[in-house]
């Protein structure tokens, strides 16, 4: 058989509990799944492979939202997120994850997952913020992915490499089904009836195009491309807070983080080019990248991480930690440019954009048991909308929606769907492969993303979103008369546009509805420079009605950790700047 | 494959695949089985410690390294004594990472073994395993000839967390190596105690500034860490700015009022690390006597140093509106 | 329409000699995110089939036998 050859198939398989994406969430979700009801069928689907795939393929350098006994409260970091959020925030999930959190990290270390730790055995947290301590290192967290594999081994879990989700299934009174997806080798396809459905499947991290326009040198994981939030968007499921898109400040060109996480610790800084401070912003949001997003534009850029007043012992410390994880090639990159930290700086960009709770608040709605607005339908990771996940929220939250899934799973029979959705599906995947000529799927999606640079990069300009929206129209016409895929891995691609464009479209649409300013970057319109507590202190939920795209406002919840307004002022005080 | 999911079934030819002529052939099935997840793979695995060729053993190392247990540690144990020293740093890479603490059994007699390398790997491998029959080979350890094995030797007295331990420990704080040291003082760290906190104290004077900074941190998560105040107070002039702003910051943890001058003495410091630390720390004693240091820095060049100082103010009026009221 | 294709330099390079593919080894293949390697008809080794290369090294930091070079894209460095 030639390579990637195309195979026309479809079959069936059930399960009680469906995971899509074997990423970080999705294997702890289908772990807690089977560990509830270890009768019961898990799978865990995956577009690449489990033992590498998603946001942490090579492992992770530390986790930065830790809540630790003796050096953070669930408390306070509830409120660190709500105010890093301008008040947006649900605090429920957010409150929950940090009671759980420290639960999961001792039992990732009972996986053989290696946190640092004193020569006592505890673990060696590290303060970057003013407020809180919440960094635990992880110089040998290249480790990571292989100790969950192990568990997911040991528990005899389901697992499908290499097949891509592309749509849910419904029933027709909304509950979920199952899913349907289709292998990236061969292009058969595969229907999963499941009486629920976990969506664990990362970031929207192709959406804008790196300023190298290599189009996978993304600041995400380049499989990370939005099928999620497509997926979820077309089963009828809310999104909250698109608006609030992610953007990370980054190695330049790399595209990977520095990481001011690792190095901060140890005494690293941000530093413009006069080598002075100038962020002001205590928490990673989108306050501290608007600050970085001024300074490149000032006359003071580039912006530099500075390392070289670090004793030569620190350095090395700090390089053994960037070079072998999370993105191991930065120090071939660094060798490669004749940087060496202990003369010169790292020079700094902003990246593209995307969406990913993870980092921001952009994400697939989901309340404290990560549940979406689609019943049986859960959502847990970067997709989903706890913000500031970070790798241990996706772990905490998954096991959350796995426990929860499965409890769903044993009180609910399968949900009955149209066998013409299947079929209509089946149309819709293969027919870039049933066409002679036309357009290949990597130059739709190059445009579609240089589209999202030139029109929908903040600072967002509302005539410039609607022009980009007709552009990005012109784009969906040609994707959907004209792309060609010649072979599996092509088709791979073309689905993969499919969801890029419709979270393009999901990008403009949340962006130019919401009429305020907020989220410093992430949410800047030039038309609205002001933040509108009055009108817009509450969510955005993007979903599809009667096949149409609309938005709508909600209620932020009442506050379990309440805020008192001197807490308040002082994070604003402390964004005062020299001159004021 | 079974259908579209990953196959169960690895072990069925595992044997017939092991035999393999071919030492390629044979590192493919290895890699099956270490994925496999099936502990009797264990059985197979251990049958290949001895194969001739030194690639498939490392292979093996590794995939032992997926199964945490007392068999799996005998046969990681054949290969931490490897002769190539890939397959010996693959079995320690692999026995480190196990928790269950049966797997003692098979490491402890490597801990008198004739190569460095080997009662390294091993006091690793134990301290996760928290065994108390570990401590006393371990306390032997700390007269190792080895600097990298005392280092580890540490570990393994540390994790166990025991006050006997603590003259042991104080020892270690004067050995001829700064990394045995630095790791002695970590180690102490166990214990709220005041012998623990006074050993820590005395490696203040350390010749090795990262000792020292390791010492100045330590004494602030210690509950008996005012013991040491006058010499923290005397480490605000240290050499290296790292051991000042360790420090400063465990002072203020304890808000030693006596160290609001010297500390304040610091924030004029080139480094602006170091003028945050001391404005924080001034924000957590809140002595009023730290206003005309901090009215100094509020309008520093250093966001980072300003935010703090402002806060730091923000407090001493605060505890001066309350007493005057 | 006809499509043209266009030359790339690849990122990732496999060292025929050390690669164990032909031995029914496909960790390379099995492990990358993108999905991007294949072993060739031709020669029975791992190559890089596509140029959609995240840099990330699984492929690299897996092989059994240290055939596998990870290079930074040309378009990046």
């Amino acid at each position: 058989m030639a390579m990637d050859e195309i195979v026309d198939g479809l079959s069936e398989v059930s399960c009680d509990v469906l995971v899509i994406g074997g990423g970080t969430a999705g294997p702890m979700a289908a772990l807690k799944a089977k560990l509830k009801n270890p009768k019961a069928n898990v799978v865990l689907l995956e577009k690449a492979n489990v033992k590498r795939s998603g946001a942490i393929s090579m492992g992770m350098d530390g986790l930065n939202n830790a809540v630790i006994p003796g050096y953070a409260t669930p408390e306070q970091y509830t409120k660190e997120i709500t105010i890093a959020n301008d008040g947006i925030v649900d605090q429920k999930a957010v409150y929950k994850y940090a009671q759980n959190c420290y639960k999961i990290i001792e039992e990732l270390d009972s996986f053989g997952i290696r946190f640092l730790k004193n020569e006592n055995g505890d673990y060696a947290v590290k303060k970057v913020h003013h407020i809180g301590t919440y960094v635990l290192p992880m110089p040998n967290g290249e480790t990571v992915k292989k100790a969950i594999y192990r568990q997911l081994r040991r528990a005899r879990i389901l697992i499908s490499n290499r097949y891509m989700a592309t749509r849910l299934l419904t029933s027709s009174d909304g509950r979920v089904a199952g899913a349907i997806s289709v292998n990236t080798r061969t292009a058969e396809m595969l229907v999963i009836k499941a009486k629920a459905v976990i969506l664990c499947m990362g970031a929207a991290g192709r959406l804008g195009l790196p300023t190298s326009g290599y189009m996978f040198g993304t600041y995400e994981n380049a499989a990370n491309s939005g099928d999620g939030y497509a997926m979820a968007y077309h089963a009828g499921a809310a999104l909250a807070n698109l608006e609030c898109f992610q953007i990370n400040p980054l190695i330049k060109d790399y595209n990977g983080p520095a990481c001011a996480y690792v190095a901060g610790p140890f005494g690293a800084f941000t530093a413009n080019n006069e080598g002075s401070r100038f962020i002001e912003c205590d928490y990673w949001s989108g306050q501290m990248m608007l600050e970085f997003y001024n300074e490149l534009s000032s006359g003071k850029g580039p912006v530099f991480l500075q390392l070289s007043h670090l004793h030569e012992k620190t350095i090395e410390e700090i390089e053994s930690t960037l070079h072998k994880v999370e993105r191991p090639t930065r120090g071939l990159f660094q060798k490669g440019r004749g940087t060496d930290y202990r003369t010169e700086s790292i020079e700094m960009h902003i990246s593209e954009i995307g969406f990913c709770s993870g980092h921001s608040a952009s994400g697939v709605l989901v309340d404290d048991f990560a549940r979406t607005t689609v019943p049986g339908l859960y959502a847990a990771g970067d997709m989903a909308s706890v913000p500031h996940n970070y790798m241990l929220g996706a772990f905490t939250n998954g096991s959350v929606a796995g426990t929860d899934a499965m409890e769903f799973a044993d009180n609910h029979d399968f949900a009955a769907f149209d066998a013409a959705d299947v079929a209509k599906e089946r149309d819709r995947v293969m027919a870039p492969t049933k066409r002679e000529d036309g357009i290949p799927p990597n130059q739709i999606e190059y445009k579609a993303r240089r589209l999202v640079n030139d029109y929908l990069q903040p600072p967002k300009v509302t005539r410039k979103f609607e022009l980009g929206q007709r552009r990005l129209a012109e784009v969906r016409e040609d994707m959907e008369q004209q792309m060609i895929a010649r072979n599996s891995h092509e088709l791979l691609r073309a689905l993969e546009t499919q969801s890029i464009l419709d979270c393009a479209d999901m990008a403009a649409h949340a962006s130019l509805y919401r009429e305020e300013s907020r989220w410093g970057l992430y949410h800047l319109r030039t038309d609205f420079p002001e933040k509108d507590n009055e009108n817009w202190f509450c969510h955005t939920l993007l979903s599809k009605k009667d096949g149409k795209m609309t938005s709508e406002k909600r209620d932020v919840e009442p506050y379990v950790v309440p805020i008192a307004d001197e807490e308040k002022d002082l994070y604003d005080k402390q964004r005062i700047r020299a001159s004021a | 494959m079974a259908g579209p999911f990953e196959s169960y079934d690895n072990l069925d030819d595992a044997d017939e695949r092991l035999g393999a002529a071919d030492p390629g052939e044979r590192r493919v099935a290895i890699i099956a089985l270490g994925h496999s997840g099936d502990p009797a793979a264990v059985r197979h695995l251990s049958g290949m410690v001895a194969d001739p060729n030194a690639g498939v053993r490392q292979q093996v190392a590794m995939a032992l390294g997926e199964f945490d247990g007392p068999e799996s540690a005998a046969a990681l144990a054949k290969l931490l004594v490897d002769p190539e020293p890939a397959v010996a740093h693959a079995a320690a890479d692999s026995m480190a990472e196990f928790k269950d603490p049966a797997c003692a059994d098979a490491i402890l007699p490597l801990v008198k073994h004739g190569h460095a390398f080997v009662r390294m790997g091993a006091l690793r491998a134990l301290k996760e395993l928290r065994r108390k029959d570990t401590l006393k080979p371990a306390l032997e350890a700390l007269r190792d000839s080895d600097a990298a094995v005392r280092v580890q030797a540490i570990g393994v007295i540390g994790f166990l967390k025991l006050e006997e331990s603590i003259p042991a420990l104080t020892a270690s704080t004067g050995d001829s190596d700064a990394h045995v040291r630095r790791a002695a003082v970590s180690a102490l760290a166990f214990s709220q105690l005041k012998p623990a906190a006074e050993s820590i104290t005395r490696t203040l004077g350390d010749e090795d500034w990262m000792v020292r900074e390791m010492a100045a941190e330590t004494l602030g998560q210690n509950a008996n860490g005012m013991v040491a105040a006058d010499q923290l107070i005397a480490a605000l002039t240290d050499d290296f700015w790292q051991v000042r702003l360790k420090a400063i910051r465990s002072l203020g943890k304890m808000k030693i009022d006596r160290a609001v001058l010297p500390i304040g003495k610091c924030i004029t410091h080139e480094q602006a690390n170091l003028r945050k630390e001391a404005a924080a720390a001034l924000g957590e004693i809140a002595d009023p006597a730290a206003e005309p240091f901090l009215v100094l820095v509020a309008n520093d060049s250093d966001p980072e140093v300003r935010k703090n100082a402002r806060w730091a103010l923000q407090r001493i009026f605060a505890k001066k509106a309350k007493t005057s009221s | 329409m006809p499509l043209a294709s266009y030359q790339t330099f690849v990122p990732v390079v496999v060292d025929d000699a050390k690669c164990i593919a032909d031995k029914g080894c496909t960790v390379c293949v099995d492990v990358c995110p993108l999905d991007v390697l294949r072993i060739s008809d031709m020669t029975g080794k791992a190559f890089m089939a596509y140029d959609e290369c995240w840099y990330c090294m699984p492929c690299e930091a897996d092989c059994p036998t240290g055939a596998v070079t990870v290079n930074i894209p040309y378009l990046l460095r």
